[in-house]
C-alpha cells in the first residue's frame, strides 16, 4: 500500500501544473552578456510563428539601430509606446494598459530586469510582465544572467561591476521556458569591436572592464549552469508528475538565521546559492528577544528588507519569539525538519569573547545531527555597530555620568556627616546604595560609572592615608575589589529590573490601547461605525491620515477617512484597487505603485477580503510599536466588519422572511375572501337552475338576493385592493377640492344603514364645521370602512359619528361598544391584512378597511388614530384630524 | 317514506343562506349549525343521516369535531374545504371522515356527493356481494373480476387495491388508507408503490387505460372507484 502511495503523482505537482494552464507562459532568452543577439533570436523566432498565423506582437523591442535585426520587425505588429515626460526629458515606455487591451496570444517584450520610471505602476518591468502572464498572454523576454538578484554579489566580484538592475530568482524559476542564446566570448569580443554590439557612450569604461575575456568566460558558465539547473528542474518535475522513481529528492531543508547586522545580507545570498544547488527549500528566519523590544527601527526595517530580498530569491521567511536564540533555533529546525542551519559567523573581538560563547558556537556545540554552515564576513567589512547607532549611546552616556556623578557626591557628603558623629565600620554599604540608585536612575552605564566613581571617592575619603589614592593596608585592596564587583553585579541587575519594566510599560500601553480598540469595536454592531471607529483610532494611534474603502458590488468606496479632509488621487485610488483585487501590499514603500501617498494594506476577514486600509506614509516610517499597533488594530478591524457584513445579510435575511410570510397572509387572505362569496354565488345559481322549479317564491328570490349582495361584497373587496394598490405604489392623488365634512358623512352613514339594516347608527354633527381641503369620495369611503368595521366588531350595540371642530381641526370620530382592542395590539390595527378575531385568519373583514383608511387619510394631508377602550371600558373609537381650510368658513346651517 | 335530515355546520352565514333552500328542494331536511359545539350537540339531538362540515369553525378544528363524533357514531360526514387547505383535508379524511368537496361547488355535485354517501351507509349495512361499474363486474364472494363476461387476472395486491375501492364505492380513499391497508402500517408514505400498482390495474380492468373511467385520481389526496349513474 505505502508503495502505491509514493507512485502516486504528487498532487502538490500537478495543483501547481494546473494553474499554470491558466496563466500565460513566460519564456525568457537568456544570455550571458548584452550582444549575443537574444533580441535577434526572439524576433525570427516570432517570424516564423507569425508566419504559421500565431497571434504574435510586439510589446516593445529595441533594436539599438541594428540593420540586420530591424530587418526582421519587418511583418510584425508593434504596439504603440506609451509617451511620458519624466524630469522634464520625453521617454518612450512599453504600454502595458494597450498590451492588456489589445490581448495578443503572445506578446515580446525586451529587457526583463528594465526599471520603469517613477509615476508607472510598477517599478520594475518584471511585475509588468507578471501582470501580463496572469492575464493570460504569453510573454518572450530577454534577460542577461549578470541581472539575476542571487548572483548580484558574485558578478561584482568577478566583473567589479556592481549591477543595479536586478531580476528576482522567482522571476526565472517561474518561467516556463528558457532559451539560452550562447555565442563563445572571442566572437562576441569580436563582434564588440566590430561595433555590432549597441553600447552607450557614458558607460564606455566600465564596459572596456566588463568585455574581458575572462569575464565573459565567467558569465557565460553562469548563464550556462542556470539554464542547466533549470533542466534539471524541469526533469525532476517530469519525473514527479509521472511518478517516476528516481533520486530527485535530495531531502535537504535549509534553516538560515539572520539578524540586523550587516552581514546578514550575505548570508541569504550564499544560502539562496547553495539552496538552489541542493535542489532543496530554505526558510528564513529572524529572532526576536521577548524580553526586549528589537533594538531599534533601523533593526526592524534592515530585517524587513532581508526577508523581502530572501523571498524574491524564493525562500520563506519566519520570525520567531523567544529567549534562548540556540533553543528558539533548535526548536524550529527540528518542526520544520530542517538538515541544515545557515548562520553568519563574526569573531567577537576583545573581552566579549572570553565571558560569552558566540551564538555560532552554541550552536555548533548543541546542534546535534544538523549541519552547520558559517558564512564568514569579508575581511573589508567594517564593524558591526554602525557610528548612527552609537550617537544615541553617547548623548545617553553623559546623561547617566551626570546621574552617577550626582549619587557619588550626595553618598560621600552623606558619609562625611555620618563619619562625625558615629565610626560606621564599614562605610562602603552606603557607596552601595549610591551604585543602585544610579542603576535604578540611570540604567547600565549609569551603575558602572557610580561604582567606579564610588570606589575612587570611598579611597580618597576615608580609606588611610586619607585624600590620596593609595591605599597601604592590603586588606582594604580586598575590601575595594570585592566592593566593585558587588557594585557592578547589583547595578547590572538593578538597571535590567529597570529596563523590564519599561518594556512592560509599553507593552501594556499598546495592550490598553487595543483592549479599547477592541472594546469599541463590539459595542458597535453596524458596519459604519465600526469603520469609523477603526479609522479614528487608527489616526490617533499612528498620527497618519488613514483611510478606509471596502467593496460595494465589483466597486472600492471609500468607507471612512480620517481626518475627514483626506483625499485620494487616482494613483492612490489604482493602488487600492490592486491591493483589493490581488489581496496585498501596494502603493507607498511596496513594489506596486510606490509614488502613491498611501501604503494600502488588505482587511483580511475569516470570509476573505473585507477591506482595503490606506495609511499615508511620509518621510519617517512607521517604528516597531505602531508596526504591532496597526496589524493587531487592523485584525481586529477586519473581524469586525466581516461580522456586520454577516449580520447585516441576516437581516435582510430575516426582512425577506417577513416579506414571504407577508406574502402567504395576503394570499391566504385574498383567497378567503374571493372565495367565500364565490362560493355562495355558485352555489345559489347551480341551485336555482337545477332545483328552482321545486323551490317557493320566497326561496327563489332570497337566492337571487344573496347572489347579489355576494356579488357587490366581492366587487367591494376587489376595489379595497385596487385602493390598496394605488396607496402603495404612490398613485393615489386626491383631488384637492373644498369638502363639506358634514354632507360626507351623512351620505356615508346612509349607505352603511343601508347596508347594515337594522343596525343603530348615530350622527352628531356640528354645525359650525369649516371646510377642508381633501376629496369627497375618497374621505366618504374611509367612513365607510369605518363604519364598517365598527358595526362588525360593535357587537350588535348602537354605533356613534361625531363630527366637530377641536382648535384649528376638523375632527371626525367613528365609536363602536364592542370589545375593543387590547392595548398591544392598538398600534397595529392600521397594518395591512390585521385583523382582530380569531386566531385562524378567518375574521369577517378583509383586513384592508383601515389601512386604506389611513393611506386615504394620510395623502389628503391629514391624521388618523385608534383609541380603545372608548367608552365605559368599552369599544374602540377611531379618530381623524384634518386641518381646516384656511378660507374657513362655516358649513351649511342645518 | 321521512326525508333523510343532513346537518349542515359552517360559519358563513351565506353557505347557510342557499344551502338551506337547495337541499331542502332536492328532498333533505336541513339542521343548522355555526360552531363545532352546537354541531355535537345537533348530532346528538336532531339524529341527522349525514353531515356536511366546514373545517374552518370558530370554536373548534373541524377535524376535532370528526374526531368526537368518530368516537361514538358513524355518520357519514362531508367535508367542505378551501383548496389551500390540502393537507388539512387529507388529515381529515384520514380522521374518518367520508368525502370532501371543494369550494366553491355546484349544488349538483354536493347532491351527488350526499347520495354516494347516504347509498353506501345502506350499502354497509346490506354488503352486497356484487359491483358493477362500466361494464366490470367486481364480485367479492367467488374474488372474480370480470369484463363482457371475460375474466381477469389480477395479482393478490391489485385485487386487493381494488376490492378496497369497492367497498368505499363512489367516495375517495386517501393515499394513507390504501397503503397502510394493502401494504401494511409501515408503509404509509411509499407513494411510487401505488402509482406502480394503480397503473397495473388500469391497464388491466379499464377500457382506455390512459383515460380511466373506473379508477378516478383525486389530486394529491387519493383514488375514487366510480359508480354507475354519477
Amino acid at each position: 500500500m505505502a508503495d502505491d502511495d509514493s507512485r502516486r503523482p504528487d498532487p502538490d505537482t500537478l495543483l501547481a501544473l494546473a494553474e499554470k494552464d491558466r496563466r500565460g507562459k513566460l519564456t525568457v532568452f537568456l544570455g550571458a552578456a548584452p550582444g549575443v543577439g537574444k533580441t535577434y533570436a526572439m524576433l525570427s523566432r516570432a517570424g516564423r510563428l507569425k508566419a504559421e498565423g500565431v497571434d504574435v506582437v510586439v510589446g516593445l523591442v529595441e533594436t539599438h539601430g541594428r540593420g540586420e535585426t530591424a530587418a526582421l520587425l519587418d511583418g510584425l505588429e508593434v504596439l504603440p509606446r506609451r509617451q511620458i515626460t519624466h524630469r522634464g526629458r520625453g521617454l518612450e515606455e512599453f504600454d502595458l494598459d494597450g498590451a492588456l487591451a489589445r490581448r495578443p496570444r503572445i506578446v515580446l517584450v525586451d529587457e526583463l530586469a528594465h526599471s520603469n520610471p517613477e509615476g508607472s505602476r510598477h517599478p520594475k518591468r518584471y511585475q509588468d510582465i507578471e501582470e501580463l502572464i496572469a492575464a493570460g498572454i504569453d510573454v518572450w523576454t530577454a534577460l542577461n544572467i549578470q541581472h539575476l538578484e542571487s548572483l548580484a554579489d558574485l558578478v561584482a566580484q568577478i566583473t567589479g561591476v556592481t549591477v543595479r538592475e536586478r531580476v528576482p530568482d522567482v522571476v526565472l524559476k517561474k518561467a516556463d521556458e528558457i532559451l539560452l542564446v550562447d555565442l563563445p566570448p572571442t566572437e562576441l569580443i569580436e563582434r564588440l569591436k566590430e561595433g555590432k554590439v549597441y553600447l552607450p557612450d557614458s558607460a564606455s569604461r566600465a564596459i572596456d572592464r566588463f568585455f574581458r575575456l575572462g569575464n565573459l568566460t565567467a558569465l557565460r558558465e553562469l548563464a550556462l549552469r542556470r539554464t542547466a539547473d533549470r533542466v534539471d528542474d524541469q526533469m525532476v518535475d517530469y519525473l514527479k508528475q509521472h511518478a517516476i522513481e528516481g533520486p530527485w529528492a535530495t531531502g535537504e531543508r535549509l534553516l538560515v538565521c539572520v539578524g540586523p547586522d550587516d552581514l546578514s545580507e550575505k548570508v541569504v545570498r550564499v544560502a539562496s546559492r547553495l539552496a538552489s544547488g541542493l535542489n532543496a527549500p530554505w526558510i528564513v528566519v529572524s529572532i526576536e528577544r521577548a524580553d526586549r523590544e528589537v533594538g531599534t527601527t533601523e533593526h526592524l526595517h534592515r530585517i524587513e528588507a532581508l526577508f523581502r530580498l530572501a523571498e524574491q530569491l524564493g525562500a520563506e521567511t519566519r520570525r520567531v519569539v523567544g529567549n534562548d536564540f540556540v533553543e528558539e533555533i533548535l526548536k524550529l529546525a527540528r518542526r520544520e525538519h530542517a538538515t541544515q542551519i545557515v548562520i553568519g559567523a563574526r569573531r567577537d573581538r576583545g573581552w566579549r569573547r572570553f565571558v560569552s560563547p558566540s551564538l555560532p558556537d552554541a550552536l555548533s556545540r548543541k546542534a546535534a545531527g544538523l549541519g552547520v554552515y558559517f558564512v564568514t564576513p569579508d575581511r573589508k567589512e567594517r564593524a558591526p555597530v554602525p557610528a548612527r547607532l552609537a550617537l544615541p549611546a553617547i548623548a545617553s552616556f553623559r546623561q547617566s555620568a551626570l546621574i552617577a556623578a550626582a549619587f557619588v557626591v550626595a553618598t560621600a557628603a552623606a558619609g562625611k556627616l555620618v563619619y562625625l558623629f558615629a565610626e560606621l565600620p564599614n562605610i562602603s554599604l552606603l557607596f552601595l546604595l549610591a551604585v543602585l540608585g544610579a542603576a535604578v536612575l540611570g540604567g547600565y552605564a549609569s551603575a558602572f560609572i557610580a561604582a567606579f566613581l564610588s570606589a575612587l571617592a570611598y579611597n580618597f575619603l576615608f580609606i588611610d592615608p586619607l585624600h590620596t589614592f593609595t591605599i597601604t593596608a592590603p586588606h582594604e585592596v580586598f575590601a575595594l575589589i570585592v566592593f566593585l564587583s558587588v557594585a557592578i553585579i547589583a547595578g547590572g541587575f538593578a538597571s535590567r529590573i529597570k529596563e523590564q519594566a519599561e518594556v512592560a510599560r509599553v507593552r501594556a500601553t499598546a495592550l490598553q490601547s487595543l483592549y479599547d480598540f477592541s472594546r469599541k469595536l463590539s459595542t458597535t454592531g453596524k458596519a459604519d461605525d465600526a469603520n469609523w471607529v477603526a479609522v479614528s483610532h487608527l489616526q490617533a494611534s499612528l498620527k497618519r491620515n488613514i483611510v478606509l474603502l471596502l467593496p460595494e458590488k465589483n466597486d472600492l468606496k471609500v468607507a471612512a477617512v480620517w481626518p475627514p479632509d483626506t483625499e485620494l488621487d487616482v494613483t492612490d485610488f489604482t493602488a487600492a484597487r490592486w491591493t483589493c483585487d490581488k489581496q496585498e501590499k501596494a502603493g507607498f514603500g511596496t513594489g506596486t505603485l510606490p509614488n502613491s501617498r498611501f501604503e494600502f494594506r488588505p482587511l483580511m476577514g475569516p470570509h476573505g477580503l473585507v477591506g482595503v486600509c490606506g495609511i499615508q506614509q511620509g518621510e519617517e516610517r512607521l517604528d516597531l510599536n505602531a508596526e504591532r499597533a496597526l496589524s493587531a488594530i487592523l485584525d481586529q478591524t477586519a473581524i469586525a466588519l466581516d461580522r456586520a457584513r454577516l449580520s447585516e445579510e441576516s437581516v435582510m435575511q430575516a426582512a425577506k422572511l417577513e416579506g414571504e410570510r407577508y406574502r402567504e397572509a395576503l394570499l391566504s387572505s385574498i383567497s378567503h375572501d374571493l372565495r367565500t362569496p364565490l362560493a355562495t354565488i355558485m352555489g345559489a345559481v347551480t341551485s336555482l337552475r337545477q332545483l328552482g322549479e321545486r323551490m317557493t317564491a320566497e326561496s327563489r328570490d332570497d337566492l337571487l338576493q344573496s347572489i347579489e349582495e355576494e356579488g357587490s361584497r366581492m366587487s367591494r373587496f376587489v376595489s379595497n385592493l385596487l385602493d390598496m394598490t394605488r396607496i402603495e405604489s404612490g398613485t393615489l392623488k386626491p383631488k384637492g377640492d373644498w369638502v363639506d365634512v358634514s354632507d360626507v358623512v351623512q351620505s356615508a352613514v346612509e349607505r352603511a344603514r343601508k347596508y347594515f339594516p337594522g343596525k343603530v347608527i348615530e350622527t352628531g354633527i356640528a354645525a359650525d364645521l369649516p371646510l377642508i381641503e381633501g376629496d369627497s369620495v375618497l374621505l366618504g369611503q374611509v367612513l365607510f370602512n369605518l363604519l364598517d368595521n365598527a358595526v362588525k366588531y360593535g357587537g350588535g350595540e348602537p354605533v356613534n359619528v361625531y363630527a366637530r371642530r377641536d382648535g384649528q381641526d376638523v375632527l371626525i370620530s367613528v365609536t363602536d361598544l364592542g370589545r375593543g382592542i387590547p392595548p398591544a395590539e392598538i398600534d397595529r390595527v392600521f397594518e395591512k391584512f390585521y385583523r382582530r378575531g380569531r386566531p385562524d385568519g378567518r375574521a369577517p373583514g378583509t383586513g384592508l378597511g383601515l389601512s386604506i383608511a389611513r393611506g386615504f387619510v394620510e395623502a389628503m394631508g391629514g391624521r388618523i388614530h385608534a383609541e380603545s377602550p372608548a367608552v365605559k371600558k368599552k369599544g374602540t373609537r377611531i379618530v381623524i384630524r384634518f386641518p381646516a381650510g384656511e378660507k374657513a368658513r362655516t358649513g351649511k346651517a342645518t | 317514506m321521512t326525508n333523510e335530515r343532513i346537518l349542515v355546520v359552517d360559519d358563513e352565514p351565506q353557505i347557510q343562506r342557499f344551502l338551506k333552500p337547495a337541499l331542502k328542494a332536492a328532498g333533505y331536511d336541513v339542521v343548522e349549525a355555526a360552531t363545532g359545539g352546537e354541531a355535537l350537540k345537533a348530532v346528538a339531538t336532531a339524529a341527522p343521516d349525514l353531515v356536511i362540515l366546514d373545517l374552518g369553525l370558530p370554536d373548534m378544528d373541524g377535524k376535532e369535531v370528526i374526531t368526537s363524533l368518530r368516537g361514538w357514531t358513524q355518520i357519514p360526514i362531508i367535508i367542505l374545504s378551501a383548496r389551500e387547505r390540502e393537507s388539512e383535508k387529507i388529515a381529515a379524511l384520514d380522521l374518518g371522515a367520508d368525502d370532501y368537496i371543494e369550494k366553491p361547488f355546484g349544488i349538483g355535485e354536493l347532491t351527488a356527493r350526499i347520495r354516494n354517501a347516504l347509498r353506501h351507509r345502506e350499502r354497509a349495512e346490506a354488503a352486497p356481494a356484487t359491483l358493477v361499474t362500466d361494464g366490470l363486474v367486481i364480485d367479492t364472494v367467488r374474488r372474480l373480476v370480470s369484463r363482457n363476461g371475460e375474466a381477469i387476472r389480477l395479482t393478490p395486491k391489485e385485487y386487493d387495491l381494488l376490492t378496497l375501492l369497492a367497498r368505499h364505492a363512489g367516495r375517495v380513499v386517501t393515499h394513507k388508507t390504501l397503503l397502510t391497508s394493502v401494504w401494511g402500517p409501515a408503509h404509509g408514505e411509499d407513494l411510487h408503490y401505488l402509482r406502480v400498482f394503480i397503473g397495473q390495474l388500469r391497464q388491466k380492468i379499464e377500457r382506455e387505460p390512459t383515460r380511466p373511467a373506473v379508477v378516478r385520481t383525486e389530486p394529491g389526496v387519493g383514488y375514487r372507484l366510480v359508480v354507475e349513474g354519477d
